[in-house]
């Protein structure tokens, strides 16, 4: 067990949904913005939204009905991703394994063409395409590629037992997806050395990706890829002792800025948790590869690490790892800045407890607020944690307030001490308060 | 329905098995620090401290315990705890400096139980008890007992002493008035009535509840002497005095077992309203909140079985909230507006009760405790929310007076939901005003 920490979680429950059967580590995911989508065992999906009804918002677990999922079919994973631009709707794949005399696997893929319906999830899970699979799919996970004429097109990946990732990728013609030849948009999938167990892509300035997998012999593999006329750049290989449960790439800096141009500060970063071993950051990824390991410590004193999320929780513009593990127990880490003669790490920050073991975390904003919330897929059903809106509330009107001040204030400089703000704000707010006066005034005078 | 999993919770050996009545929380030694009171059906008593698995006191009484409780039964401005059993043996201990005493509990062997620490006190009283209270039911500022029998029966009894010594053994319990009601008392409790002055409530089947009126009184009060010019002898006539009410609506069962719980509390608000809050629950699944002027507040009707009735106030704004729990697990937390948080405790429930406990953190917090089949009990601690309805960050920052003038400042209209979620979704994810704490320099060097 891990000793008490200090830090609290900053996030409270809102809401639990009990499933009744359960699920697995590929069963969460994210459809359209304000909506999830899991899965669970017994072949059912559940559509999870906060309904907005009569000045209140109540959360709402819904079964989808997707249609050809037979009964005895028991649901593998689930991803969904909205088409790039121009194209329009969402997208639903499903993989499931129907039982019977001989186990097979699907995939199918939901989406509808109909106009007016690319977003209507009721009638996307009735059109469907059915796929039959040579091999036990693993996870499905979905990336935007760039095709040769200048757009973009997002596509589904499919690990299997068979040692491939397979590409899943619209035939516009045809209105259709269809299997094509992995190597023609990923060279750096190819020959694999073992099952794969998780994947994770992210677009780097420069037209170049880096694309990273986990896989069940406790390999890692990296690769940085150049976008256009795909070309593997550079690679990098590493053996780990047990199987690698997620790899996640990610800057440690949030910049939403549109000029991709920028320097991301601190470089990329590749998480790497594993079954039984500790969990590591490697920094720097795009540099030097997986030489600069940063271990993630306790991390292994919780049983198996199935899921991990980075992101910004405390608002400050630096994200924090989330580790969800069999444990029963979510771990925060934050990465503590290198002082000198001591490289900066990643510290255990707070951790909280579960009923039952975590398998998939996603960060979204399901209450329609700009605040976003962490879903929390267990073994027992989906948990909603919501930020501290007390504490969340104060911070925006600082924010604001500060924007409004620098607006105001322009010659002054961006942050004027916050007397002064103050002060002006009061003025402000006499001032408004004499306008309505006036207004009151003029109004019975008419 | 909104529904939540709590997990910080401990849990306490209880190998004994219990009444439903035998359990309760109180300050039993005095330290402003709540303790859990437990008797088990040999006649055990456990006092449970902290976070401690085993029982902080074990005291050995007379008989089956029915009953405890924790109360200035004897008017010297501290708590007693009291264990009556079933033949009628009423204990009271005083706890106040058994802290000491405590620690060394392992030197006591199990056969010596005539070393253990005496009640202060015991006396017989009617057998067949069922439930016990130790409240001020006639308005005079001094705690009485009332106890509740298995034959319909209900007896109040004052300590009284004699006045040349301050010891506990000279004094006893006195019978003060003997009701005879027409169904069986499930529960017993006190209610500020229309006026303001404490009205003793008992449940009564098919959700209904009487108020016993407390005719001495009036022997000592000659100014309500006329609305009733033969007072019955105190312990006689015991059909008299019963106020049966009826409460209207579908009860399906005439005999369904039925608990009440009376004062609770409205929130520092509205205190000028003297007339108190009482809630009602049956076994068929039926909760009504009510106030004394049998007005209805509202009614919940739910399909667990529900045996088991509190009051708890998990928000901290003062307001009690009404907590019944189900044989199956299943926990209602409902506030005076209806709202409904409900909980799933994953086990058969053999008793319940809700109320502050100390658990960590040396302070009270709202527990729920559930005792299991399994020999333990287990508490849930700090069961606090926010709110009880879910809610988003809009809806909170419309409360902040700034808000509203701070968007127009910055030029989004806070009726445009959808500017107002991107403006907030920049504030907290977007590049930040303020920058880390350190230079975003991480340039590995070293």
């Amino acid at each position: 067990m891990l000793p008490d920490i200090e830090g609290a979680c900053p996030f409270v429950e809102d809401s639990f949904s009990r499933f009744l059967s359960q699920s697995n580590m590929y069963g969460l995911c994210q459809a359209g913005e304000q909506e999830l989508l899991a899965a669970t065992l017994k072949g059912k999906v559940v559509c999870f939204r906060y309904q907005d009804l009569q000045q209140k918002i109540r959360p709402v677990a819904k079964e989808v009905q997707f249609t050809y999922i037979p009964v005895d079919a028991e649901i593998v994973s689930i991803d969904a991703f909205n088409k790039s631009h121009p194209s329009r709707g969402l997208v639903v794949g499903i993989t499931f394994i129907k039982e019977g005399d001989k186990a097979t696997p699907f995939l199918n893929i939901y989406c509808d063409y109909e106009p007016g319906s690319e977003f209507n999830l009721e009638s996307i899970a009735q059109s469907c395409l059915n796929l039959e699979l040579k091999y036990t799919p693993f996870q499905l996970y979905h990336t935007e590629v760039q095709c040769k004429d200048g757009c973009s097109e997002t596509v589904f990946l499919l690990s299997g037992n068979d040692q491939c990732i397979h590409l899943y990728k619209e035939n516009a013609s045809l209105h259709q997806f269809e299997e094509q030849p992995v190597e023609r948009l990923f060279p750096e999938l190819q020959y694999l050395p073992s099952n794969v167990l998780w994947l994770d892509m992210l677009s780097i300035p420069g037209g170049r990706r880096l694309s990273a997998f986990g896989c069940q012999n406790g390999c890692v593999g990296l690769s940085l890829v150049k976008q256009e006329a795909p070309e593997v750049l550079q690679s990098w290989r590493l053996q780990q002792d047990s199987p690698i449960s997620t790899v996640l790439l990610f800057p440690l800096y949030t910049h939403q800025t549109s000029n991709n141009t920028e320097e991301q500060a601190g470089g990329y970063n590749l998480l790497v948790t594993s079954t039984i071993e500790m969990a590591v950051v490697y920094r720097d990824v795009e540099e030097c590869g997986m030489s600069k390991p940063c271990c993630l410590a306790e991390s292994d004193q919780c049983d198996a690490v199935l899921c991990a999320l980075v992101i910004d929780l405390d608002f400050d513009g630096q994200k924090e790892v989330l580790l969800g593990t069999y444990g029963q127990e979510l771990l925060c880490y934050k990465f503590q800045q290198p002082m000198t003669g001591v490289a900066g790490d990643f510290q255990l920050l707070w951790r909280r407890s579960f009923k039952s073991p975590l398998l998939s975390v996603i960060y979204l904003d399901l209450t329609g607020d700009g605040l976003k919330e962490l879903a929390v897929l267990t073994l027992k059903g989906l948990h909603i944690l919501q930020h501290s809106l007390c504490s969340t509330a104060e911070l925006v009107l600082q924010r604001l307030s500060s924007r409004a001040a620098a607006l105001t204030a322009p010659t002054r400089g961006s942050t004027p001490p916050p007397t002064e703000q103050r002060e002006q704000e009061e003025e402000l707010k006499q001032g408004q308060e004499q306008e309505e006066t006036r207004e009151e005034q003029s109004v019975s005078t008419t | 329905m909104r529904s939540l999993s709590f997990v910080q919770r401990i849990s306490l050996d209880f190998t004994g098995s219990l009444f439903p009545h035998a359990i309760c929380l109180g300050d039993a030694d005095n330290d402003s620090l709540n303790e859990l009171v437990v008797g088990d059906t040999s006649g055990k008593l456990f006092v449970y401290k902290n976070d401690d698995s085993k029982p902080w006191i074990t005291r050995t009484c007379v008989g089956m315990l029915t009953c405890v409780g924790v109360g200035d039964l004897c008017h010297k401005g501290k708590n007693f705890v009291v264990a009556v059993g079933a033949e009628g043996w009423f204990h009271a201990f005083d706890l106040t400096a058994a802290g000491g005493k405590g620690s060394d509990s392992s030197s006591q062997h199990e056969g010596l139980l005539w070393d253990e620490p005496k009640p202060c006190f015991t006396q017989h009283i009617p057998a067949n008890t069922k439930v016990i209270l130790i409240s001020d039911i006639d308005g005079d500022g001094r705690c009485e007992l009332v106890v509740g029998y298995t034959d319909r029966v209900v007896r109040a009894f004052r300590w009284e002493e004699s006045a040349d010594s301050s010891d506990l053994g000279s004094g006893q319990l006195v019978l003060l008035k003997k009701w005879l009601l027409e169904g069986q008392v499930d529960s017993l409790s006190v209610n500020p009535g229309p006026e303001g002055l404490p009205e003793l409530m008992v449940s009564q089947p098919g959700c209904g509840y009487a108020i016993l009126l407390c005719s001495w009184t009036q022997e000592g009060a000659p100014e309500n002497a006329e609305e009733e010019s033969t007072v019955p002898p105190t312990g006689e006539n015991p059909s008299r005095d019963v106020i049966l009410h009826l409460t209207s609506g579908r009860i399906h069962n005439k005999n369904v077992s039925t608990h009440l719980i009376g004062s609770i509390r409205r929130g520092s608000k509205d205190d000028s309203s003297k007339c108190g809050l009482f809630a009602l629950c049956t076994l068929d699944g039926t909760l009504k909140l009510m106030d004394s002027t049998e007005q209805l507040l509202w009614s919940v009707q739910v399909d667990h079985q529900l045996f088991a009735l509190q009051k708890l106030d998990v928000t901290g704004d003062g307001r009690e909230e009404v907590v019944a729990c189900a044989w199956d697990g299943q926990t209602y937390i409902i506030d005076h507006n209806r709202t409904v948080v409900r909980f799933q405790f994953d086990e058969n429930v053999n008793a319940f009760c809700a109320g502050q406990y100390t658990c960590k953190e040396g302070r009270n917090s709202p527990c729920l405790v559930y005792v299991s089949f399994n020999h333990k009990i287990y508490i849930y601690w700090k069961v606090e929310l926010e709110r009880m309805e879910p809610t988003n960050l809009i809806r909170v920052l419309e409360d902040k007076p700034q808000y509203r003038h701070l968007l127009q400042q910055l030029g989004v209209d806070p009726n445009d939901t959808e500017a107002v979620r991107k403006m907030i979704g920049d504030v907290l994810y977007g590049k930040t005003q303020n920058p880390p704490r350190t230079p975003p320099d991480l340039s590995p060097e070293h």
